[in-house]
This record gives C-alpha cells, structure tokens and sequence, in this order.
C-alpha cells in the first residue's frame, strides 16, 4: 500500500470526494428508494384516488363517485357491524393479550432458568403457522366431536353444574362456538390472544433484564416491602417504553387479523356478520366483488386508524421516555 | 421452589391451553376416522390395521378381473371369485391410520410442491430484500450526502405502512401487469423491506469508520465494500433478520390468498391446507391434520434447536 499523507489527501480531493459520496450515497440507495416509491407510496396514492370512483377490474372507464364510497361506509348497517367486530377484536385482545404477557413475562423472570421452558412453550404459537392452528382450533370447537365440548361434559353431574353455564349446557347442550353469533367474535378474540400472548412476554421480558437489581434495594431501603410496591415503583416504571411499544404493536396487529375468520368462515365474516373485521372486508369487497371504490375506502380509514396508533405511540415514547 | 409452587400451578394451565390445539393436532394425524369420531384411543390411536374406502372403492373388481382370476380360484362360482378377489383388495388397501394418514397428506395434494414453493418464496424474498436494503443502510449509516435525511425520514415514515393494508392496490397494480397467479405476484411486494433497511443502518452506524477508510485505501469500490466488508461484520443482525423475514412469509396466509386463485402449482404450504380443509369431507379430519403437521414442523423444530436466534429475530422489532 502506498502511504499518503491523510491529511493531505483529505485537502486535495474533498470536493471531488463529496462529490463521489453524493453520486454513490444515491445510487447505492436508488434501488431501494425506487422500490419504497413503486410499492408503498404509489399504492397509497392509488388507493386514494381509486376510493373516490367506481372503478372494476377489468372494466373500460370508471366514474368519479365523490364521497359515496366513504358515505356508504358510515351509513350501512354492513358497515357498522366491521367496526364493532374491528373494535370488539381490537379492544379485547390488545389488553388481555398485553396484561398475560406482562403477567407471565413477571412469573417467567421470577423463576429462573426453570422459567425457560414456559418461555418456550408460550412463543410456540407465535411460530406456527396461524391458519393451521386456526384449524386445529376449529375441530377443538367442533360442537360434537371436539375436545373442548367433550371436556365439558364431563363436568356434567357433578357440583360444576351449579354454575348457570354447566347447567345449560347440560341440559340443552354446549354452545355452538363459531356457528353462535353471541359467541364467535369472541371465540376469535380467544385465539388471538392464545396466538399473541407470548410474543409480548417475550418483548417484556426483555425489558425486564434490563431493569437494574440496585433499584429494588433501593425501593426495599425507602420501605418497599410488598411485592406490590416495587412493581408499582421499580418495575412498572421501567418497564414504560417497553409497554407503550408492546401495546402499539400489539393493537397494529390486532387490526389486521384475518387468518382466523377467513377459515373459519370463508364466507360472509361469520354468523350475521358479527366477525366481519375490515381486513376480512377489504378482501370481500376489493377482491372478491371486485368493488374497487369501496374496498380502497375501507383500505384508506385502515391506513389512518393504523398511523394514527403509531403516531400516539411516537409521541408517548418521546415525551416519557425518560425514567 | 416451596415458595414458587403457585407461580408453576398458574403458568402449567397457561401450557396446557397453550399446547392443546397442538396436542389435537399431532394426535388426529396419528388415529383412524372412527377413533377421531368417537374421541377415543388416546394420543396415538391403537393403530388398528384400517381398510381405505376409497382405494377399495377405485379397485372394485369387474367382469374383466373376474375372468381373469379364474384360473386362481379353480372351481368357485362367479360370486365366491369376486367375493375372493374383493378380500384380496382390502387386504391391499387395508394399512396403519398414521401411514394412512399421512400418505393420503401426501398423495390427495402435491404437499411435496407446496412445500417447495414455500422455500422458494421465502428464500428469494429474503435474498432480494438483503440485495436491496443492505447497499441502502450501508449509504444512511456511512456516506455523507446532500439528500440523505429526507431519504431516512422517508424510510421512518414508511415503517408505519403495514404492506398487508395496502394489498388492494398492489392487486390491482399486478393484475393491470398481468402478473397475478406468478411467483412474482407473491415475492415483489416484500422486496422492498424499509423494516430490513432500518435495522441494517442501525447496525452499521456501530461499525467503526476506520474499517471502511482501509478498505478504501486497498482501493475497494463502494459496493465491494458493502459485500466484502460490512455484510461479514452484520452477519448476527442479518441471522435474526432472516428468522424474521422467513417465518412471517412462510407463516404468511393474506397474501397469497390474493394473488394466487386457483393455479395449484404455486401454493404456498397454508394455501394448500386451506384448499385441502374446502373439499375434505368429514372422514378427512385425519390427512388434513397430517398436512398441517407437516406445514407447521419445520419452524418448530428449528425454533426448538435456536431458540435464542429464533426469539432476538423474531422480537427484532422491539429494538428500536
């Protein structure tokens, strides 16, 4: 190698090499950016203009419709029942699902290396493939060969009939599960949870490794005794940033579920429509129907609840980061 | 351990909830249809020779067969040779419910060649978006140029898309180029992973500069650079990377439900599951479980043989 003085070479070739960082600093990133253009903002912008028309795949032309796809969205009753499945969903899964993981990220830590084997066990379902074990859930639900009915009834006869459900179901049979419009969103909900839950335990646990030991004998040292007490001042605290991520992340894919109601019910979003969430409608209207507009209105308000959450999410973290 | 008996009782009835499905899973595809129906022969099923319906009922013999087998059964009426030759059948057709089973998972559908392309979606995903994303991270976190906060902000702003969301347009974009039904339509929209671009810049901004300045004295051009220099030092992050991007398409069920309609040849593994769940009759519940056991397999055991690789990819996202 042929030795330069840097600081020389520095003096001499700096604009040049500016220059030469400018032109390769933009082509390296060109592919990319090109990519990041062509399939994540084009198709936005799409979307847009495309749910103001009545545009159909295949036909000719299309006319501008001006808001009716977004009017019909908040007048159809079709449509309220997509957000009160979306919402149910969302509402439902997001806290159990964060409170479980936090609670098992907790016992978990507190265990040891003992713990390790429930921390495998808890992520398995976060690797299976989710339609499968959608359904394997459907045959547990089956409402006369599968193991969860059949579990139930042997309770039947004993002191479990006290309790109004075992009394029912006894009588007249246990409930239907995902053919039961009172309780297939919920049924759905259960999955999620099952299916999420470890992945947040996970997330938590790592921001628990990182909570420092001094702190806790700092806490018993201001009279912390209680289990309680330092989780409510060492723990909880710490683990803030965490949470908020866990919770963001957790509602986005929330938002998205589809898997679970598209095997389970192919079609239609179950029993009147009670598990109708909006991915599901996307799909039905956009691609099945071929409604174009409608379907692109549904996409655009996904996108703005989607961005909204992460938003709040950004703005949390930045404004409590510091503990 | 005393002390921490309810901590196990409580986290024990979270495993069983856990692991049932996958207890019934694994179970059904050992049992034969009658015990699945009745619920009975515990996890593996007594394995009692069983006689497949339909393979009999392809084979029924007729006159042909008849006449030919005269010769065998010397002296015996019509209806003694085909109740003879019936036997012979079922004898043939008659085999263990877990072969069964799993032959039938095999055999009823090319699960051979979803999960074939299974690997080959998965695997040119990963490897377009490393060719794309790492040339990008390595131009954010290293070189200095006019333009290249806007192009970060661009790639932070587009971390809030969730591509799954924006699938209706990009449909439309592959149909208009009349690439639905191609593995294309299933590898291009997961080119471009601006996940990919932000962990690789935060990786990189942590190489020290000294190693690229040598590497430029040695008269290495930036994109030999990029290869020979920083892909060596990423290769952790780009491990956890891989765990990701791989088990979320391989996992991945939205997508390909769109795009491929109908084209059996390029199913992807819970493609094939769902066509096999549309036309299983009940008497099915058996294979079906087989082939979701074989979908589902190969990840968990990885899992269960790198699980601390497999939980830093898979929680990657909570790095930031």
């Amino acid at each position: 190698m042929v030795a330069i003085d840097p600081s020389l070479a520095a003096d001499v070739t700096k604009p040049k090499a500016d220059n030469r960082q400018a032109r390769t600093g933009w082509g390296l990133a060109a592919p990319a950016l090109i990519l990041m253009f062509l399939i994540l903002l084009v198709p936005i912008i799409a979307a847009g203009v495309l749910s103001f028309t009545n545009y159909s795949l295949g036909n000719p032309s299309f006319d501008w419709v001006g808001l009716q796809n977004y009017e019909r969205l908040f007048t159809r009753s079709t449509y309220e029942k997509m957000y009160v499945a979306t919402f149910t969903y969302v509402v439902t899964v997001v806290p159990i699902s964060v409170g479980l993981g936090l609670g098992a990220a907790l016992l978990v830590h507190s265990l040891g290396r003992i713990g390790d084997i429930y921390k495998t066990i808890y992520f398995l379902p976060v690797m299976a493939t989710l339609l499968a074990m959608a359904i394997a859930w459907e045959f547990m639900l089956h409402p006369t060969i599968g193991m969860v009915n059949r579990t139930l009834e042997m309770a039947c006869g004993t002191w479990f009939e006290v309790i109004p459900f075992f009394a029912d179901g006894c009588a007249e049979g246990f409930p239907l599960w995902l053919g039961d419009r009172d309780y297939a969103i919920w049924v759905v909900c259960f999955i999620g949870i099952w299916q999420g839950f470890g992945f947040n335990m996970v997330l938590f646990l790592a921001g628990l490794t990182s909570v420092h030991r001094e702190l806790y004998h700092a806490a018993e040292m201001d009279g912390a005794r209680s289990g309680w007490e330092r989780f409510r001042l060492v723990t909880w605290p710490a683990l803030g940033p965490t949470t908020v991520f866990v919770v963001t992340i957790s509602c986005i894919r929330a938002f998205q579920v589809f898997d679970t109601i598209e095997a389970f019910w192919p079609q239609g979003g179950g029993p009147n429509k009670s598990a109708y969430v909006m991915m599901f409608a996307i799909f039905e209207k956009g691609i099945q129907q071929n409604l174009i507009g409608i379907g692109s209105a549904i996409t655009m308000l996904f996108l703005l609840f989607v961005m909204f959450l992460t938003l709040i999410q950004r703005w949390l973290v930045e404004r409590k980061v510091h503990y | 351990m005393t002390r921490d008996w309810w901590k196990h009782m409580v986290l024990i009835l979270g495993t069983i909830i856990v692991l049932a499905p996958f207890y019934m899973m694994v179970s059904y595809s050992f049992k034969s249809p009658g015990e699945i129906d009745r619920g009975e022969g515990g996890f593996f099923g007594r394995q009692e020779m069983m006689i497949d319906p339909r393979c009999v009922a392809l084979r029924q013999p007729d006159r042909a067969d008849i006449e030919a087998a005269r010769a065998r059964f010397a002296g015996q009426d019509d209806a003694s040779v085909q109740a003879s030759l019936l036997a012979e059948t079922e004898a043939d057709c008659s085999m263990r419910p877990v072969v069964f089973n799993y032959s039938k998972a095999f055999t009823e559908a090319p699960l051979v060649r979803y999960l074939l392309n299974g690997v080959i979606v998965t695997v040119s995903i990963f490897l377009i978006q490393i060719v794309v994303a790492l040339p990008a991270a390595y131009a954010l976190a290293k070189l200095k140029f006019w333009g290249r906060d806007a192009v970060f902000g661009l790639v932070l702003f587009c971390l809030l898309i969730p591509v799954h969301a924006i699938a209706l347009p990009l449909y439309i974009g592959l149909a208009k180029l009349g690439l639905t039904n191609t593995y294309a339509a299933l590898v291009v929209p997961w080119t471009i992973s601006v996940f990919g671009i932000f962990l690789m810049r935060q990786f990189f901004m942590t190489v020290p500069d000294d190693l690229i300045d040598a590497a430029r004295m040695d008269g290495m051009s930036e994109l030999a650079i990029v290869w020979r220099v920083m892909l060596p030092t990423a290769i952790p992050a780009l491990l956890a990377f891989a765990i990701f991007s791989v088990v979320a398409h391989w996992n991945d069920y939205f997508w390909p439900r769109i795009v491929v309609t109908g084209n059996r040849d390029l199913f992807t593994p819970p493609l094939g599951l769902r066509e096999f769940k549309g036309d299983g009759d009940g008497s099915f519940f058996g294979p079906m479980m087989a082939t979701a056991t074989v979908i589902v397999t190969p990840l968990i055991v990885a899992f269960l043989l790198a699980q601390r690789r497999f939980i830093e990819g898979i929680t990657l996202s909570g790095m930031k």
